[in-house]
């Protein structure tokens, strides 16, 4: 255990060095985290279930400290390879995090059966710290389901990490319903080796205020990330979702595909860039953003950015933030349904072709009924 | 019997102070069928609008009523319900939305209890076949990428299943080429009789060939200005609307 031991020290030190962000730090412009005391959030027990069908020969599902300990010749090396503690919230949680969960699945091995971890905190009042670590090896292919559930309201902060080695296939969904009080913080990373594929489909809908960064690297060439975002505020709710696809390798491929829909006085903001190293050339790099406001006080800021060095490349964009069409409403209304139903059938619309990038008809189809149940 | 009956109705556009509707006198009972006619800016598409409720306009005075119930202060679903319909000129698209769903959820929108799957299935077949619409479409999205021709028979489609009683065609005939005007006209006429009426707004004489007005109205700057039976509709045809331009 010495090894988790010494890296949880020398995260604590990093962390001590670093203050809260503020909205001059380039990614914290959008989330201003002025007058919240973190110190106010006890660390205590939370909750973790996890859940799978029957496990294939040598797969882990397990607790992350418990695998750290037995089988320190797979977590030692991969833990903490690809987030660092480079970043305020990260630091802080690769020193304390307490509610953590491995997926380990060999090469070469299939996962038909998808494994589910469920994070709520137990209490009022506390920080969960949470942390994934993902390892699909050479060829393994799994589906993973991340959900953070309601529980109490508190204080959460994540780290993912999800190694994606050559010619493996990662469907990765990260669902997020945590209680509307709830401080939601996660980092997410993926690096993707040759050949692999990352499949990748990102929920929001709970949360007082949340900030997820959402980052895939493109380590190796033909490696693909496909990345599918859906989410639904209202209240005063403010999420920030911040992502990066970046391309350090030739002939590789991303897609991002961002849809949400915002009513009363909430905010949504995605800041989203795309990256391409100098020698990443035939890279072929999408994003996406559509935003549809329910009410003259909602507020979404959509902000694409491409920062490319090489110059073989196909990089687009494409941003809107859009009402309700009066025109459109008006015809359905024309036809029996009231307002409400009107607009429910707007935005069911709306999510479908967000929807039909998810290849799981049942996955689909509980994303599709927790977006629409979030609007009545 | 007197079903729709509007008084002396005045409107305009909610924020200018042009009047485009400046004092319409109509009364349409089921089983009749008015044909409105006029050049193009007379108000004809403002007064199909107004009667279903476009929040676009505003009623300046005047009323309507339909069966004895004030129509102005009902909203546009409220409307529907009571039995009005009004066919587009320009219907919406509504991306990811399938036309099965939104017909479903319109028809349930005029029932106590949701209809029963099957027989909204078989409904909705008949109408199809009636009007020569591919049974495909049903599983497209509702007017997304959809011709005129398809738009057009997909308003009839829906006229069909929501059976209304006062049924508002918007120039149903632009854009149609004569086959397809036919298998529309077909479709409006299987619905008028005893329980609907109709109001046919058209600048052509052409759709009145199909569905034969009992009365014709020429309606210019605002006001209907001359009323006959169908013989006035070819007369139209023939010497244009000037002359009754130089009324205004």
């Amino acid at each position: 255990m010495t090894f988790l031991a010494d890296r949880r020290r020398d995260a604590a030190e990093r962390n001590a060095t670093l203050g809260v962000p503020t909205i001059s730090d380039e990614h914290w412009r959008y989330t201003n985290l002025r007058g919240i005391d973190f110190g106010a959030f006890a660390a205590a027990p939370s909750s973790v279930v996890l859940e799978s069908g029957a496990l294939p020969a040598g797969v882990l599902l397990m607790d992350l400290e418990q695998a750290a300990a037995e089988h320190p010749e797979l977590v030692e090396p991969r833990l903490g390879a690809i987030v660092s503690t480079d970043e305020k919230f990260a630091a802080e949680n690769a020193a304390l995090w307490n509610d953590g969960v491995l997926v380990y699945v060999p090469r070469g091995v299939v996962v038909a059966e998808p494994l589910r971890a469920r994070f709520t905190i137990a209490d009022a009042g506390a920080a969960q710290q949470w942390r994934v670590l993902v390892v699909a090896e050479e060829g393994a292919r799994l589906t993973f389901i991340e959900e953070h559930g309601e529980g109490q309201p508190g204080y959460a902060n994540g780290v993912v990490e999800l190694h994606v080695d050559a010619g493996a296939r990662v469907e990765y969904v990260t669902f997020q319903n945590r209680h509307r009080e709830t401080l939601h913080f996660a980092t997410h990373r993926a690096h993707v080796a040759r050949d692999a594929e990352l499949d990748w489909v990102a929920v929001a809908l709970g949360a007082r205020t949340g900030k997820s960064r959402m980052e895939s690297r493109l380590t190796g060439p033909g490696s693909s990330a496909k990345l599918t975002g859906a989410y639904v505020l209202d209240g005063t709710q403010h999420v920030d979702l911040d992502t990066t696809q970046e391309h350090d390798a030739p002939h590789a491929t991303s897609d991002l595909f961002f849809k949400g829909v915002l009513n009363d006085r909430s905010r949504a903001v995605w800041r989203g860039v795309i990256r391409v190293a100098e020698g990443a050339q035939r890279t072929d790099a999408y994003q996406e953003n559509r935003s549809l406001l329910l009410s003259p006080s909602a507020h979404a800021d959509s902000i694409p950015g491409l920062e490319i060095k090489a110059n073989d490349v196909r990089c687009t964009h494409a941003a809107t933030i859009g009402r309700v069409d009066a025109e459109a409403l008006y015809y359905l209304m024309s036809r029996g349904l009231d307002r409400e139903a009107a607009e429910k059938l707007i935005v069911e619309g709306f999510f479908v072709d967000a929807l039909e990038r998810i290849g799981a008809e049942d996955l689909r189809e509980t994303i599709r009924d927790a977006l629409l149940a979030k609007l009545q | 019997m007197a079903d729709l009956v509007i008084r002396n109705l005045h409107a305009k556009i909610a924020d200018s102070d042009k009047e485009i509707l400046r004092g319409i006198d109509l009364t349409v009972s089921r089983g009749e069928i008015h044909a409105i006619m006029g050049p193009n800016g007379s108000g004809k598409s403002t007064l199909s609008h107004v009667l279903m409720g476009h929040p676009g306009y505003e009623v300046t005075s005047g009323e309507v009523t339909f069966d004895g119930t004030d129509v102005l202060e009902l909203g546009p679903d409220e409307r529907s319900k009571l039995g009005l319909f009004l066919c587009f000129q320009y219907p919406y698209a509504v991306p990811g939305v399938t036309v099965a769903n939104f017909l479903r959820t319109a028809v349930n929108a005029h029932r106590d209890t949701p209809i029963r799957i099957p027989e909204f299935r078989k409904q909705m077949a008949d109408a199809m076949d009636l009007l020569e619409v591919d049974r495909k479409m049903s599983s497209r999205y509702l007017n997304d990428g959809f011709s005129g021709g398809e738009k057009k028979r997909l308003e009839i489609l829906q006229l069909a299943m929501l059976k209304p009683q006062l049924a508002i065609l918007d120039e149903t005939d632009s854009g149609l080429d004569i086959d397809a005007l036919q298998i529309v006209a077909r479709g409006v006429n299987h619905h008028v009789g005893a329980d609907m009426g109709a109001i046919v707004i058209t600048h052509y004489q052409r759709i009145l060939d199909h569905i034969r007005p009992s009365h014709v109205h020429v309606l210019i700057d605002g006001r209907i200005v001359r009323s006959g039976g169908p013989e006035l509709a070819h007369e139209l045809d023939a010497a244009g609307y000037a002359s009754h331009m130089a009324e205004v």
